[in-house]
């Protein structure tokens, strides 16, 4: 299947039937109490006495939740019975509703491009709580505006394009692995490309695992084999995802592969998963003794524990006491700058030390702890560490505890334990564990090619975590796993089916609706100087030639709608579907006309 | 692992079709989550939620961590979508009975949806019967703070925003009407100030209001719940309430009459079954003529109930109500043929003669002058014909409601002295207890356990007195009453002028000599459930065929009688009249009520002298402050209390219908998902916090309740007196990572929902302190520890130490005493003005029952369980079954949806796997 491209032009933009500039138009304005998020602080009521008189407005109303079913259905039945050509809707970000509101005017057979999202919660109530008066004047200028672009607005149709059933998961680590058996069984095609020579990542390096005490070994390469009998999945090791062109649907990503027949391929897919996992946080020299003898991180020792067949021995001397000093390289403890809480180190450090029991129950282990974070049922293994003799000290961030080397090579921990009133204790232990977190990936190459933001923590950002938790704002590019941030293994399973399930959502109907909120190029206006085509951060911007005619074409399904372009045209021939220049300028005008 | 491309489930066997691809079992978020998901992809989604809107738990927050997004925003558009979504069909207030896995794979599962008694097409959610209601309750989607009504929209953002009416079943005392009146009915409109409307539902049973509320023995009042407590409403005394404001208002009745049928009926006999049948009929438009024998109409009414119960001129109106739609009553008109009237026109008959014929004592004597039967007494009373008994000793023979009447009768008149002669001890006494201990205040003596066994005379043949048989009381006979038996060769004799003989009543046949079938006891024959005798236009009903009954039964019987004849004359199927719910439990309904007040019972009104001498009536009306004071005792057992007030408000017709049924179908489909949820722990099962007890300890769901933008009182105040708190005081770990209660787990997302709460109230009130007394912070999320970290910077106080109990101060503060781990650990008290549980998640056990006992396993913490969580989330043990969201374990929104997702990627992949033979469903764009 190709690419296909629906262009996109001026002619197809409906004019109006008698569409000419001042003609009346019929908007329906309804503005929002948000059960008080609006209305504590906005004078709902006279926001609606403001916009009420202006000669296009047809209906106005306020409503406790515009966003209800029951303030839906009003809102169709006004339409139809008025025969709204347009509608306005004051409420919150645009981000929350644009979907929903355009559904009621749809339904109410309303072209739902007529309709403008003015957002009078974000934008004003919440950020004017202390200014009742003032605020009720901003939200009528802003419902006036809306009023200004709605008067302005044309009908559009959504693009329609096919989209590619196969989905590239960069990342074959559990989730990666994961993912493309879950496509795969949903019948998609999908290719996985891993950075290292050989695929299972972090899980393929673990032994046990909480909760379940399943070897990661083992799960890895059970899902190998199962990829394995799937010949609709294809791997690529030692490649990497270099470039990355077209549009959602179809996108054109470029794979240097390593190895035999080196270079780069091309492949067109419909979806692309990120799951590139986690790096582990590395203490930095001397943080609580680290590169001192006998101070481990937690995936060191858990390393050594793994392997042992019998009671513990570091370097040839029995391990009689191991102290664990958590959240290192989390929350901020001893100093360091990563603020988020890593999520799966305190059941990984319970278990290990229940492991490390299971070796040889007359090992003391000291937990040098926060907050023990052994959420739901991973809880009972930290009853079961304390049972097995683990023994717990809460210290306080403000005085971590210190790793010291005595004379005698022996390592000291001095912690001030909160559980026992403050008193301070030494402890001269055989290893220190440090309970280090996840940090996110030093990728930035793909970061450069994807463009998926990151979040202040560094891991990849969703949309939202609880309406689009997989998605990205690029379109189709997914994430799974601890690339989006800290979790457990099965969790990184469950977040991979998720996106399975997204791209599955995405790719199996065949096609798929994009937003026809795009930039235009008057053919007639055009002088062909090539100055937009240096704007388009997305290259969807082309010169082409009709005859004697040379002109720029702008492709839909690339344009990304930035208006870079736009403003950029000397002749002012570009203009953006959503974002006319009539619509900016009746925005400006009604906006500045109000009268409070 | 199973091997995940296992075709054991035989990709050979023949497919089915099936009516869904996938039935997901409650649309909580996860539900949602996994229907809209799955719908995207093209399969076809049957979605069973059992409240009357999706959305689950989420919808009822305020805001939601750590974005601190309006739970509404977030949950609305996915709520709409999912209703709207083209490939999924969302039955709401429905459940899934039962899920069976047949041999190919594939499932068929019994799904119930529930009667709503509203009809969802034509419900526009106006709200109008929410209006008019009149029953209150507490409303769990406020977790409990505000009452909502029985008609009602379950919360404002409800989608659908449909009406659901919330029948529970038939309360006790409506259903313990033989009447068939909604006695809950008309208490809730009388508590509700709508006394006119409470006449006319019980005028639309019976015309005999104002008889009811006098002369009804109240079986209503028997079975009420209230019973139990402190005592039963007074709810005859509430109907004899709104007849008497009927008629002293000066209102009609509202009732027109109706349009003639063109069908004629003939009722034989003017008593309660009678006169209720041809008010029925002719509501119907039946032309309807009663015959009366007597000279007055209203059969035992009018001529045996004494008028100190119930004045002539009560039933005198009654009647009018029938009279007014047009129905003929001619008296002194007795009907010997009733078959017979057919020649005259009349389509069909009913026979309602009553029982008028004493019963005789069977011993010697009895012929004296001086013994009279007591239906002959009574009557004779009321028609104002002379009896001597003045000065006279008269002993009444029986211990009936007739004997009590007879008696009391017989001192009103100047008797010299009234003796009851029961045979049996006062327990088994079959006259309705009242009855009996009233006649005794007014100065009827009881000789008990004597029976007559001779009339003794006098020189002038009349009597001198009655020689008794002592009794004694033996084991229970059939009927549960103690037998009695004769005291062998004792004699008692009580001196008498006038003996009354009240030991039964039969029915008078005679004048149909044989015309209409009679049984073996003298009563009428016909068919109990039809009323239709041998004679197919001919029907027979009441006492005059069931033997002496009481007046509501008469009642009964002439609804049954009527709904018959009407049934007959129009060729439809007899059936039951009375459609009544099952009762409900009245534990169950004890149970539901989280508190009482107890209020005392209102005095009986009765005003008795010693010695009565006139006949005026002895029972004081219900002032109107009584009145509403009563009815406000009402604990809406039942919950709709069927008092018809919505559907008269409903503007649209049809669309409310108190008959309408649940209705089962069995659906097969493809794939089951369990998203069936979590309950929250019941915060009473720590008595030592105090919740349920203090009114100032609430669960952190009432809290989010007080928070959200539907919040019932618009601001956060404390329960007990409405104060704004100034020192709020959470405990964590409420039912959750204690042993005690049985729960290890520690419950997720409490600290993090908590943190929120936290946060929103140093908004809400900018004064108030807030201090969390907490084991461990757990924070571990995207950007959760940070959220903490804000709450801490925003002022929040966070005490490490388990809670160990709350006291209530006598100004409604609490006490905390609590271990101050960081401080020294010393036991320390605090005082709070409001305290929040921060309770826990405990396994919904419901998702169990959709499956035959042990089918689907479950962990050892009883959710659902996941064999192979780590490589295949959301897929339990049963192929084919996936679970989604917190069914299998706490888990906060965000990692529900992320659930849910997954879950629908694993049906998915089971569909494709084994179905692929079936026809492709055609893709419906979203």
């Amino acid at each position: 299947m190709s690419e296909q491209v629906v262009p996109v032009d001026a002619q197809q933009v409906f004019p109006r039937e008698e569409g000419e500039a001042g003609a009346q138009r019929r908007i329906g304005v309804y503005v929002c109490h948000c059960g008080g998020n609006i209305s504590d602080y906005v004078d709902v009521e006279r926001v609606v006495q403001g916009i009420q008189d202006n000669g296009d407005v047809v209906v106005a109303k306020t409503t406790m939740f515009a966003c209800s079913e029951a303030s839906q259905q009003d809102m169709e039945a006004d339409i139809k019975a008025n025969g709204l050509d347009g509608l306005v809707v004051a409420s919150c970000s645009p981000k929350l509703h644009t979907y929903t509101f355009r559904g009621v005017a749809s339904r109410a057979g309303l072209n739902p491009y007529e309709y403008t999202q003015v957002n009078i919660r974000e934008q004003c109530s919440w950020v004017h709580t202390d200014d009742r008066e003032g605020a009720t004047h901003k939200a009528t200028a802003l419902v006036a505006a809306g009023i200004g672009r709605t008067r302005n607005t044309v009908p559009l149709e959504p693009m329609v394009v096919d989209t590619t059933p196969h989905t590239l998961v960069i990342g074959g680590g559990i989730a990666g692995l994961r993912a493309a058996i879950g496509l795969a069984d949903v019948g998609l095609k999908v290719t996985v490309v891993e950075r290292e020579v050989a695929v299972g990542g972090w899980v393929k390096t673990l032994g046990k695992m909480y909760p379940h005490g399943k070897d990661g070994r083992v799960l890895i390469d059970t899902l190998v084999s199962e990829v394995k009998k799937r010949p609709s999945i294809t791997v690529l090791t030692g490649a990497e995802v270099v470039g990355k062109a077209g549009s959602f649907g179809n996108y054109r990503m470029s794979i240097r592969v390593g190895g035999e027949g080196a270079g780069t391929i091309e492949i067109l897919v419909g979806s692309v998963v990120v799951a590139t996992g986690f790096d582990n946080y590395t203490p930095g020299d001397g943080e609580f003794g680290f590169g001192s003898e006998g101070v481990l991180t937690l995936t060191q020792f858990k390393e050594m524990v793994d392997a042992a067949k019998g009671p513990l021995a570091w370097k040839g001397r029995p391990v009689r006491s191991v102290a664990y000093i958590y959240c290192v390289g989390s929350r901020n403890t001893g100093g360091c700058s990563n603020a988020y809480c890593s999520r799966f180190c305190c059941a990984s450090t319970v278990q290990t030390a229940v492991q490390v029991s299971g070796l040889d129950p007359s090992v003391r282990q000291f937990h040098l702890y926060r907050d023990m974070r052994t959420y739901g049922k991973f809880e009972p293994l930290y009853t079961e560490a304390r049972d097995a003799g683990s023994v717990f000290l809460k210290f306080d961030n403000d005085e971590p505890p210190t790793v010291a080397m005595g004379a005698n090579r022996k390592l000291t921990v001095t912690v001030r334990d909160l559980l026992t009133e403050r008193t301070e204790l030494a402890l001269p232990v055989d290893l220190v564990v440090l309970v280090t977190g996840m940090i996110p990936r030093a990728n930035q190459d793909l970061v450069d090619v994807l463009k998926v933001p990151k979040g202040g923590d560094g891991f990849f950002n969703e949309i939202h975590p609880k309406l689009r938790p997989v998605e990205t704002t690029v379109d189709g590019v997914l994430i799974a796993g601890a690339c989006q941030g800290p979790k457990t293994s099965a969790e990184a399973v469950t977040q991979a089916l998720a996106a399975v399930t997204q791209s599955a959502a995405i790719l199996k109907k065949g096609y798929t609706e994009m937003e026809p909120l795009v930039a235009v190029v008057d053919a007639d206006a055009c002088t062909a100087c090539g100055d937009c085509l240096t704007t388009c951060p997305y290259e969807a911007i082309k010169m082409t030639e009709e005859g004697e005619r040379r002109f720029a074409v702008i492709d839909a399904a690339s344009c990304k709608g930035c208006g870079g372009c736009v403003s950029y045209c000397p002749e002012n021939a570009i203009d953006l579907l959503g974002y006319t220049d009539d619509e900016i300028s009746g925005v400006i005008a009604d906006m500045i006309e109000v009268r409070v | 692992m199973t091997d995940m491309t296992d075709m054991a489930v035989a990709r050979d066997a023949a497919p089915t079709s099936l009516d869904y691809d996938v039935l997901v079992v409650g649309a909580g978020i996860g539900g949602m989550e996994s229907a809209l998901k799955l719908g995207d992809m093209g399969y076809k989604v049957l979605l069973v939620e059992k409240e009357a809107s999706v959305g689950g738990k989420m919808i009822l927050l305020s805001k939601v961590f750590p974005t601190l997004d309006c739970a509404s925003c977030i949950s609305t558009p996915k709520m709409a979508s999912t209703i709207h979504h083209a490939n999924i069909t969302p039955w709401t207030y429905s459940q899934v009975d039962k899920i069976r896995r047949a041999a190919d794979g594939t499932f068929t599962a019994t799904v119930t949806q529930k009667a709503r008694y509203v009809d969802i097409d034509s419900c526009t959610g106006c709200q109008k019967c929410e209006m008019a209601c009149t029953v209150a309750v507490p409303d769990q989607f406020n977790a409990d703070l505000v009452a909502r009504r029985a008609a009602h929209l379950t919360f404002p953002q409800a989608v659908p925003k449909k009406a659901v009416i919330d029948r529970g079943g038939s309360s006790p005392c409506s259903f313990a009407c033989p009447a068939g009146i909604q006695a809950h009915g008309y208490v809730s409109l009388i508590r509700s100030g709508l006394d006119e409307e409470a006449f006319r539902l019980v005028l639309d049973a019976t015309p005999l209001v104002g008889t009811l509320g006098r002369a009804c023995y109240a079986p209503c009042e028997g079975e009420c719940t209230r019973g139990s407590l402190e005592g039963t409403l007074p709810i005859r005394r509430l109907k004899r309430f709104a007849s008497d404001k009927h008629d002293a208002s000066g209102n009609d009745n509202g009732l027109a009459r109706p349009e003639s049928n063109g069908k004629r009926v003939a009722v034989v006999g003017s008593g309660p079954t009678g006169l209720t049948a041809a008010f029925q009929l002719a509501k119907l438009g039946y032309g309807v003529k009663v015959f009366e024998a007597a000279p007055v109409a209203g059969g035992f009414l009018r001529l045996g109930i004494p008028s100190y119960r119930l004045p002539e001129a009560v039933v005198e109106r009654d009647i009018e109500n029938v009279t007014g739609l047009g129905v003929e009553i001619a008296v002194n008109s007795m009907v010997s043929d009733p078959a017979a009237l057919k020649a005259d026109g009349f389509d069909a008959v009913l026979v309602a003669t009553g029982t008028h014929r004493d019963s005789g004592l069977g011993v010697p004597g009895e012929d004296r002058l001086g013994v009279m039967g007591a239906t002959a007494f009574l009557r004779k009373i009321k028609l104002g014909q002379p009896v001597d008994v003045k000065g006279k000793r008269v002993v009444v023979v029986g211990g009936g409601n007739v004997a009590m009447d007879s008696a009391r009768v017989a001192r009103r008149l100047g008797a010299a002295s009234v003796t009851v002669a029961y045979r049996r001890s006062r327990e088994e006494m079959p006259a309705h207890h009242v009855e009996s201990v009233d006649a005794e205040k007014e100065g009827v003596e009881f000789r008990l356990l004597l029976a007559p066994a001779e009339i003794l005379g006098n020189a002038q043949g009349g009597v001198a007195g009655l020689r008794c048989t002592e009794m004694r009381l033996g084991a229970p006979d059939a009927s549960g009453r103690k037998s009695v038996e004769p005291v062998p060769g004792s004699s008692v004799t009580i001196d008498a002028d006038v003996v009354i003989a009240a030991i039964g009543m039969a029915p008078d046949t005679s004048m149909f000599g044989g015309r209409v079938p009679v049984e073996k006891n003298g009563r009428l024959s016909s068919n109990k459930a039809t009323c239709q005798t041998g004679v197919e236009h001919v029907f027979a009903a009441g006492d005059a065929v069931n033997g002496p009954t009481d007046i509501t039964r008469a009642v009964g019987e002439g609804r049954k009688a009527a709904h018959q004849i009407d049934a007959w004359l129009n060729g439809r199927e007899f059936d039951n009249w009375d459609d009544r719910l099952p009762v409900v439990d009245k534990q169950a309904v004890l149970a539901r009520q989280k508190a009482f007040t107890l209020s005392a019972p209102t005095p009986d009104g009765m005003q008795l002298e010693p010695a009565p001498t006139d006949f005026h009536e002895i029972e004081a009306p219900l002032t109107e402050a009584e009145a509403r004071r009563s009815s406000g005792r009402c604990i809406d057992c039942a919950v709709c209390s069927e008092c018809g007030e919505c559907v008269a408000a409903c503007p649209v017709d049809g669309c409310i219908d108190l008959r309408s049924t649940a209705k089962t179908s069995d659906l097969k489909v493809g794939a089951v998902v369990v998203s069936t949820g979590f309950k929250l722990f019941p915060a009473d099962l720590k008595p030592q916090y105090g919740f349920g007890k203090y009114q100032n300890v609430i669960t952190a769901m009432q809290m989010d309740r007080l928070l959200a933008p539907t919040r019932p009182f618009n601001t956060v105040l404390r329960p007990g007196d409405g104060k704004v708190p100034d020192r709020i005081a959470y405990v964590l770990c409420t039912g959750s990572r204690d042993k005690q209660v049985d729960n290890p787990l520690c419950s997720r997302f409490c600290c993090m929902y908590s943190i929120k709460q936290n946060q929103l109230i140093m908004g809400a009130l900018p004064l108030a302190d807030v201090t969390v007394h907490y084991m461990d912070i757990r924070a571990p999320g995207k950007r959760y520890d940070e959220f903490y970290e804000q709450a801490k910077a925003m002022g929040a106080n966070y005490v490490k130490g388990r809670v160990a109990d709350i006291t209530e101060k006598p100004d409604g503060n609490l006490l905390l005493k609590f271990e101050d781990i960081e401080n020294g650990g010393a036991i320390t008290e605090a005082e709070y003005d409001l305290v929040v549980l921060a309770v826990g998640v405990q396994p919904n056990r419901d998702a169990e029952e959709l499956f035959e006992v042990g089918e689907l396993q479950l962990d050892e913490w009883h959710y659902v369980n996941e064999p192979e969580e780590d490589m295949n989330p959301g897929q339990t043990n049963i192929p084919g079954v996936y679970v989604a969201g917190a069914a299998s374990g706490a888990k906060d929104i965000a990692d529900s949806i992320v659930h849910a997702g997954a879950a629908a990627a694993q049906v998915a992949a089971h569909l494709e796997r084994t179905r692929p033979a079936l026809p492709k469903i055609e893709m419906v764009p979203a």
